[in-house]
């Protein structure tokens, strides 16, 4: 059974990139353009690792993973962003995500950390 | 007029007639002592006027005293020269001049003046001052002097001819200020305002860099994905077509290195706190600024919170700030040629946070501006880069407060930051 992947990035062309990316994989990937949005689409138990990208016009990454977080969601989340890797990874980790990519991401390195999770979730 | 001519003449001889008759010795005596009176009265009255001349003489003497005092007192360099002779010899050096040239009362008196120049001394500008004053001319200037040590000294001189009644010139007064701390505070105020230029042409660099970075970043994500998706949809088919896809994921790496490499060398340098005082702040950026400021016709005032407690902040980076704020301000004013006032405020908002404000009379900002306000390359004016506002508010979050603006009720725009006294954890 192929594991769902949400992606919430602002920019239409790297949410297109990525979803015809993974599905080569064999996800099943469903594309946001706003953190809003994918609350407003996706209940916090349906399973699936999301992939965030961190500055967004209302929302940003951050707020949406605190949201997450107090919800009680046990979601996995990657971030992925442009912003520089040493502050933002540590800050991803603090806030229990799973892990932080800087844009461009390689292919082979994001689907290997998502894998990761599963195993983690295979694990609970 | 016959009747008041008689009068007069018969007025005339009564006294005579008297002086020459005496009716008897009680009247003699009387006349004699009136007589004697009168020439007492008479030589008190020129020893009263002796002793006003005298008063005058003496008061004359005091101001002259006075005067001289005054020359001896006043911390300018005072001296006379004699215009007669060719040499410019000195006749007369208050206490001051010694002071400031460092030279002893025998060295300078009877010494040709610019003699006392030095050897070091700039001969064309002395040449400049005889031509000038032998001219009967006014010398005015700003120079770099000796003193008797040897020591350098910035000096304002002013010499100017002093004629007799006939118009001749007889001697040259000259005076001198010592101009070096001020010249010396300038030059202070100078590289300071120099250090904060640079540092805000840096960081508007860095910031310019970091935005660019996060643009590109995008389209390379897609680019780099769209790629790789292709790849592994073509795998083990077409490797002419493999190797081209290759090439595109090559040359993508290679663009996000040379974005990586330009952010490493521009990288923000992390806030180096220590206690500040924002009142102080935003007086140094002022007097930074503040010919700018008064070229322009414009006025900076103060309201200042003396109670205002102690912050923790990078000085050159809030600098950066309140020197951004102030010069938007100044700009949206140029377009008003009647509004004059620029108002900075520091208030405490509450007990762990301070607030400051820049309150202009300029154009205001459009409500369809609003909201770009802080956002990367936004600018309204032609020359602007569109990065001063928002690298003021990413240094203001940095130090965990907020920055924000507002239109006046009645003119202008106020822009507003908070900076908490105690910056709390990211988290």
């Amino acid at each position: 059974m192929p594991s769902n992947i949400y992606i919430v990035d602002d920019d239409e062309s790297v949410c297109r990139a990525l979803k015809t990316l993974l599905m080569t994989y064999g996800f099943e990937v469903r594309t946001f353009n706003s953190a809003q949005n994918f609350f407003d689409a996706v209940p916090n138990d349906e399973p699936g690792c999301l992939l965030l990208d961190i500055h967004m016009p209302g929302l940003d990454g951050w707020e949406t993973q605190k949201l997450i977080l107090a919800s009680g969601s046990k979601r996995s989340v990657i971030f992925i962003s442009a912003e520089k890797q040493d502050s933002a990874l540590d800050r991803a980790l603090k806030l229990g995500a799973i892990g932080f990519l800087q844009k461009p991401v390689n292919g082979q390195t994001l689907v290997d950390l998502i894998n990761v999770t599963s195993k983690i979730k295979d694990r609970d | 007029m016959k009747k008041k001519i008689n009068i007069k003449i018969r007025k005339a001889k009564e006294p005579l007639s008297k002086k020459r008759t005496p009716l008897n010795l009680k009247d003699r005596v009387l006349q004699q002592s009136n007589e004697l009176k009168e020439g007492a009265d008479r030589e008190k009255q020129g020893a009263d006027r002796e002793k006003q001349g005298a008063d005058r003489e003496k008061q004359a003497e005091e101001q002259i005293l006075i005067r001289n005092k005054a020359m001896e007192a006043t911390t300018d360099a005072i001296f006379i020269i004699d215009a007669k002779t060719p040499n410019f010899i000195i006749t007369y050096a208050n206490l001051s001049f010694q002071n400031i040239t460092g030279y002893t009362k025998k060295e300078i008196l009877g010494q040709n003046y610019f003699l006392l120049y030095g050897p070091s001394a700039d001969l064309r500008i002395i040449d400049e001052i005889k031509k000038t004053i032998c001219r009967g001319e006014s010398f005015y200037g700003e120079m770099l002097k000796f003193r008797k040590n040897g020591e350098k000294y910035w000096c304002l001189l002013r010499i100017a001819p002093v004629r007799d009644s006939k118009g001749v010139i007889t001697h040259y007064v000259g005076i001198k200020s010592d101009t070096t701390l001020m010249k010396q505070r300038n030059l202070k105020i100078e590289e300071q305002r120099e250090e904060l230029l640079h540092v805000t042409r840096v960081g508007k660099l860095a910031e310019f860099v970091s935005s660019l970075a996060h643009e590109i970043s995008q389209p390379l994500t897609a680019i780099l994905s769209y790629a790789q998706a292709a790849q592994r949809m073509l795998k083990d088919r077409e490797p002419q077509l493999q190797e081209i896809l290759q090439y595109i994921i090559n040359d993508d790496q290679r663009a996000a290195e040379v974005i990586k490499r330009m952010r490493y060398l521009l990288k923000k340098t992390k806030p180096a706190l220590e206690p500040l005082d924002f009142n102080v702040i935003i007086q140094d950026t002022v007097s930074l600024i503040l010919p700018q400021v008064t070229a322009k016709g414009k006025i900076v005032k103060f309201e200042l919170d003396e109670n205002l407690p102690l912050i923790q902040g990078d000085r050159i980076q809030l600098q950066q700030v309140v020197l951004n704020l102030i010069s938007n301000s100044l700009e949206a004013m140029e377009e008003n040629k009647d509004s004059h006032e620029l108002i900075i405020r520091t208030s405490c908002k509450d007990a762990d946070t301070i607030l400051v404000q820049v309150k202009d009379s300029g154009s205001g900002i459009l409500p369809e501006n609003m909201k770009k306000l802080f956002t990367h390359f936004f600018t309204s004016k032609p020359d602007g880069l569109g990065m001063g506002l928002s690298i003021s508010r990413s240094i203001v979050e940095a130090h965990g407060g907020y920055l924000n603006a507002e239109n006046n009720p009645d003119r202008g725009a106020i822009f507003y930051f908070t900076i908490p006294l105690n910056k709390k954890d990211d988290l």
